[in-house]
């Protein structure tokens, strides 16, 4: 049974930032909730305050600029990015994304800011954000900051925000031309939590050599990293499959994975090597296309 | 053979209810008064119960009664009654725990929130044993015991032979032997264990319960709690699940009940789906050794099998697991010479029972696999090799069943023209097959019950309605709709004119309910003869108003009372009927039935037999197993209810493939390290392969209409199935349950290594 | 800890109830008014027993607090019948025997009907998708998706008319 906590329901993003300086550590932010409830159900959290952020429609947003890229607010819904025609027409990876991310009854209610600010390590959209060199809007009721997604994560449901602070924004540059965005995720049913995944973002120069990859990894540590070494082995060469199999044994190497009941440090890491290499493939491809 | 009803497309008669939210299940329901009750568990696995402090708790505002093992009569029970030995389990223990999660206390308070917080406020004081958590350690000399007075905690012991099996070995031209290990599995059903029990001053108890057999639970807490049996009354709503987990008393129903024989006033206890996994039963992990002596040209002459069974903290049905699974794996072949140990061993783990296929799928698996890996060795055609060696119609197992009707043969035929129809697969593609022969109920009455093992009884109203009362239970496989239609065809009337009557003690006969695949066989035949018997004496009074020829018989067929050859002429039913009741002075018309089998042998009246081919796709390089088809050719007899057929067998193969690829309950130190729906994986929808269903008619003469059982057998083969198919595929066999992407890799790994040398 | 108003319509009626904000929506529907169509079936928000068709769209009924639903619409199993006549893919459930135990059936429905409300004429991998969050251990899901199959399929559809 859940504990017992004061409920605030604040109308405006102003109210909720005056709110969440009032009552720092106190008090718990609340969206979706797919994540939260669950931990608060089970006894792993008590709060005295919740705060709800869910009616707050002016962080309900999916825009796209040419110059500035895409900016998607924090309360916008899983399904709403699955769904955006604008999203599957620039950046049809997250697009992708989020048709693995858990099912339907979960991605309608659940928010990409929730998913985000919870840092789970096998969550999907983190690593496919970072080969894109997505970053995070925050703020507090003082100011605002960006983080880029390679400095948020700082241990297993650990971030960068402050106590004081909500995700207000995620913002994704302009995809530059030639490049192939990917994400595969190893599980044994369709709508599970990866054992391990892969995002993989490839650019290609104009003689088809690599201008700039980046791989990152969900669940293979206890944040999404990138595999930064294995990145740098492809910049400036041309598609070679032999390479791609040593980028993803590097990839495997430089990873920190658990072994749970679900499987061994061994075979995650060779699930990494997998699909490093299958990904960086189907990345150069759909670069190359 | 066709029939008016039986076979045909018919809606299950509780499907309104269940599509619009009516079905009301005892997980829905609420009493005036009611009080919701917790359990405390053991957190260790092993330990002595020194002293329960439950002041605290009984301090707490909302708290009514909290209860230990000192609040009951501390009656050992068990479902194997016949045998004092092996009724071993107090649900509330009173001097030691032997499992992690087993209740030591139950608290009952206004809501489940004070309830649950009372838990945390009694205190009990143990002293932790050293505790033993596999099979193969238990029975090792030294091992700590689990119970008193058995030795190297062996709990049961079984043996099966006829043959020479040492001359059978002799005259083998190739013999084999291999060691496989098989998993536990959870029942898993949607609705979790619960139960709703009221006792009032009159010295009655109801208990609402999601069961699979009402009457069992009223003759085992009558027993437990020193009431007489019919003060007992037990009532199923509908039953979200049982697959063989909810037959045996449990802690649900048993605190409930001692909760509210203290306070008088209903007490509801649901267990979480955490409970369910780690408190409740499952299915017996197994260690298997298999030694198989065959001729060269596929003969199968013997085989010698040793099996040691996890068995967890209690008996309960284990024994008969440990039995079943033994004679199911001489299934479904012909053997000169067959030897069967098991050893049925306690564990300080969750206890390991009964759960749908009752130890035949972990027998069809070791059995399977070995007879592809043999038929691989000799170069012989696997369907060939069973062909030759599988049960015919009227064979005899030596000195243990006579096996009446038999499609096996056809369905190897059905199979084997359905994999010549793939052709050449696509690469990294393989089928495997497995037959089965399974039981249409047992036999031996371990409940030691003086009650026939079916009953049912027909009722006619006057407007033509027939009540059918039946103590069979329906837990989603349909059994109220094949009741109705068996009962509809006998008495020669439509599905609408007849209203299923069962899941309560007070008004319903006994039966020994859903497990064990009895209830179409078993209940089937009670409630044929109860049809008949009605229909016999409408029959009575048609003749007397038709005046035929005496040597006319006389029949009902849809609504139609009619001489037999001359179907022109005859009396509505309705009118029958009506100058019926009014003869018997305004008198119902009312048959009785019961079946109880008899000169059958000791373990089944009849037997269920199929072939199953599963394709699978593999990915090389990480393990992982598509199922893409899966064809089932089977002979249950006659199908009674053809929508209900596929319905059980597309279950069927969700659940068994769910046991050979994905569900396990991994262990540390006895702790179940996955008792939620995340980590423990089950198949959904996107998972399940194109599925087929070819039935095999034969007739059953012990059977009702000929029929025989489907749905338990049904979950046999597919883990055979996947391991052969995996074996076809990739040419590795993994022989331990379940087969996951890292043991294929591992297996992959080891065969390429092994060509390099 | 406040109580709060939580103003919610459930299948075309409206209720105003006086609650600790913690509820969650499915013990509101349950508990509160009564509706116990809709199941529990888990701790984890796995099972997908409680999935109900709030603002349109499927939830988890078990996973979302009773306050996100005020001034917002839920329609439960209860509420798919309109006096007493079923809606098509309740029709097509009972012609394929889509349930076996039923303690999914509801969940199963509501996903069901927010699918072809969204693609009415959706193919078996969609539905197989639409129904991915709703677990059944009876029925291997086959028999189920021939249901929507058909719905989608235009089956039923003289009967809307």
């Amino acid at each position: 049974m859940i504990h017992d906590f004061n409920y605030l329901a604040p109308t405006t993003l102003k109210e909720a930032l005056d709110l969440l300086s009032q009552y720092k550590d106190d008090c718990k932010v609340i969206c979706g909730g797919q994540s939260l409830l669950i931990i608060l159900r089970q006894r792993l959290l008590v709060t005295e305050y919740l705060l709800d952020i869910k009616r707050l429609n002016e962080l309900n947003y999916v825009n796209f600029d040419p110059t500035e890229g895409l900016r998607i607010g924090a309360v916008t819904s899983h399904r709403a990015i699955e769904k955006s025609d604008l999203i599957k027409e620039k950046y049809r990876v997250l697009a992708d994304m989020e048709t693995k991310l858990a099912t339907i009854q979960t991605r309608n209610w659940g928010t990409i800011g929730g998913n985000l600010a919870h840092g789970d390590a096998a969550g999907d959209p983190a690593p496919v954000l970072m080969t894109l060199g997505a970053g995070v809007k925050v703020g507090n009721a003082e100011k605002e900051r960006i983080i880029p997604l390679d400095e948020f994560y700082v241990d297993l449901f650990d971030t960068a925000l402050e106590e004081d602070e909500l995700l207000l924004e995620v913002q994704v540059p302009a995809p530059p031309p030639r490049m192939g965005a990917v994400y595969e995720k190893f599980n044994l049913l369709a709508s599970d939590q990866g054992i391990v995944a892969v995002a993989v973002s490839v650019t290609l120069n104009d003689d088809s050599t690599c201008k700039d990859a980046r791989i990152a990894l969900g669940n293979a540590a206890s944040i999404a990293i990138r595999a930064k070494e294995a990145e740098q082995m492809l910049v400036g060469q041309k598609f070679d499959e032999d390479l791609f199999e040593k980028v993803g044994e590097t990839a495997a190497e430089n990873c920190d994975p658990v072994s749970d009941i679900h499987a061994s440090e061994d075979y995650r890491r060779h699930l990494v090597k997998t699909l490093t290499n299958r990904m960086v493939k189907r990345a150069w491809d759909q670069a190359a296309a | 053979m066709k029939y008016n009803v039986v076979n045909t497309h018919v809606h299950n008669i509780d499907g309104v209810a269940k599509v619009t939210g009516r079905a009301t299940y005892t997980f829905d329901v609420k009493v005036p008064g009611m009080l919701y009750g917790k359990i405390l568990r053991s957190p260790h696995a092993h330990a002595k119960i020194l002293n329960i402090d439950t002041s605290a708790a009984v301090a707490l505002k909302g708290v009514k009664a909290v209860v230990t093992g000192k609040d009951t009569l501390g009656i050992k029970q068990g479902i194997w009654r016949r045998y004092e030995e092996l009724c071993d389990e107090q649900i509330l223990p009173m001097e030691k725990v032997r499992y992690i999660g087993e209740p030591v206390a139950a608290v009952a308070a206004v809501t489940e929130e004070i309830a649950e917080e009372a838990l945390d406020l009694i205190e009990v004081e143990y002293e932790t044993l050293p505790g033993v958590y596999d099979p193969m350690e238990a029975i090792k000399k030294g091992a700590p015991q689990v119970h008193d007075g058995v030795e190297r905690n062996i709990n049961v012991t079984r043996h099966i032979e006829w043959g020479d099996v040492e001359e059978a070995f002799e005259e083998s031209d190739y013999v084999r032997e291999d060691w496989f290990r098989c998993s536990g599995q959870a029942h898993m059903c949607m609705e979790t264990r619960c139960a709703v029990a009221s006792y009032t001053p009159e010295g009655k108890l109801t208990v609402w319960t999601s069961t699979q057999a009402p009457y069992y639970h009223q003759a085992l807490l009558a027993g437990v709690l020193g009431l007489r049996e019919s003060d007992v009354r037990v009532i199923a709503k509908f039953v979200g699940g049982g697959f063989g987990g909810k037959f045996e008393l449990d802690a649900a129903q048993f605190c409930s009940s001692v909760l509210s024989m203290k306070l008088s006033k209903p007490v509801k206890i649901v267990f979480t789906r955490e409970e369910d996994f780690i408190a409740s039963k499952r299915r017996t992990p197994m260690y298997y050794y298999v030694r198989t002596g065959v001729k060269n040209d596929g003969t199968f002459m013997a085989r010698e099998t040793r099996v040691f069974t996890d068995g967890g903290a209690y008996t309960g049905m284990g024994a008969t697991a440990l039995y079943l699974t033994g004679f199911f794996h001489s299934f479904p072949y012909k053997w000169a010479g067959y030897r069967y140990d098991g050893f049925r061993v306690y564990t300080n783990t969750l206890q390991s029972s009964s759960m749908r296929g009752f130890g035949a799928p972990q027998a069809a698996f070791c059995s399977e696999l070995q007879i592809d890996l043999i038929a691989r060795e000799l170069g012989l055609d696997r369907i060939e090799i069973r062909r030759k060696n599988g049960h015919t119609p009227n064979y005899e197992v030596p000195g243990q069943a006579t096996i009446a009707s038999c499609g096996l043969r056809e369905c190897l035929d059905e199979i084997e023209k359905w994999i010549e129809s793939r052709g050449e697969l696509a690469p990294n593609r393989g089928i495997g097959i497995s037959s089965y022969g399974f039981m249409s109920g047992g036999i031996f009455n371990w409940f030691d019950t003086p009650y026939s093992f079916s009953s049912a009884v027909v009722t006619i109203n006057f407007d033509g309605k027939v009540d059918l009362h039946i103590g069979a239970q329906d837990i989603g496989q349909g059994s109220n709709t094949t009741m109705a239609i068996i009962c509809a065809e006998e008495l020669g009337v439509r599905m609408e004119d007849i209203r299923v009557h069962s899941g309560d003690t007070d008004e319903c006969p006994p039966d020994l309910g859903a497990w064990g695949s009895r209830q179409t066989l078993m209940a089937g035949n009670a409630t044929k003869m109860a049809a008949a018997e009605a229909k016999k004496q409408l029959l009575e009074f048609a003749a007397a108003q038709m005046g035929p020829n005496i040597v006319y018989d006389l029949d009902i067929k849809d609504r139609w009372v009619h001489l037999i050859g001359r179907p022109e002429r005859g009396l509505d039913y309705f009118d029958v009927v009506k100058s019926a009741l009014r003869g018997k002075a305004g008198q119902r018309i009312v048959g009785r039935g019961y079946y109880t089998p008899h000169r059958k042998g000791m373990i089944s009246p009849a037997y269920s037999y199929g072939v199953q081919a599963l394709e699978i796709e593999v990915d090389p390089k990480t393990g992982k197993i598509d199922l893409i088809n899966c064809v089932t050719a089977h002979d249950c007899g006659q199908p009674i209810n053809p929508i209900g057929l596929t319905g059980q067998l597309e279950g069927a193969i969700s659940m068994a493939a769910g046991y050979g690829m994905l569900e396990d309950q991994p262990m540390e130190d006895g702790q179940i390290m996955n008792p939620n729906l995340v980590d423990y994986k089950i198949i959904r929808a996107p998972d399940m392969p194109e599925t087929e269903v070819i039935d095999v008619e034969t007739y059953e003469p012990e059977g009702p209409f000929g029929a025989k059982e489907a749905g338990e057998g049904l979950t046999n083969p597919t883990a055979a199935a996947l391991a052969n198919a995996l074996l076809d595929a990739m040419g590795v066999a993994v022989k331990t349950l379940p087969i996951t992407p890292d043991k294929v890799l591992n297996a992959l790994r080891e065969k390429e290594e092994g060509k390099k040398e | 800890m406040e109580k709060h108003i939580l103003r919610i319509t459930i299948n075309e009626e409206d209720y105003e109830l006086f609650i600790n904000p913690k509820t969650l929506l499915v013990e509101v529907i349950r508990d509160l008014v009564g509706l116990t169509g809709t199941k529990r079936g888990c701790e984890s928000s796995s099972c997908g027993a409680c999935t109900v068709i709030l603002d349109g769209m499927t939830v988890k009924s078990c996973s979302v607090l009773a306050m996100q639903a005020d001034g917002l619409e839920v329609t439960t199993v209860e509420g798919l019948e309109k006096d007493g006549e079923l809606q098509p893919i309740q029709k097509a459930f009972l012609d394929h025997g889509s349930y076996q135990c039923g303690f999914c059936t509801s969940g199963m429905l509501m996903s069901s009907t927010a699918l072809l409300a969204e693609s009415p004429n959706c193919t078996v991998e969609e539905i197989k998708e639409g129904i991915d969050g709703n677990l059944c251990r009876c029925t291997g899901y086959n028999s189920i998706v021939r249901a929507v199959d058909a719905v989608a399929g235009g089956k039923y559809r003289e009967d809307k008319e």
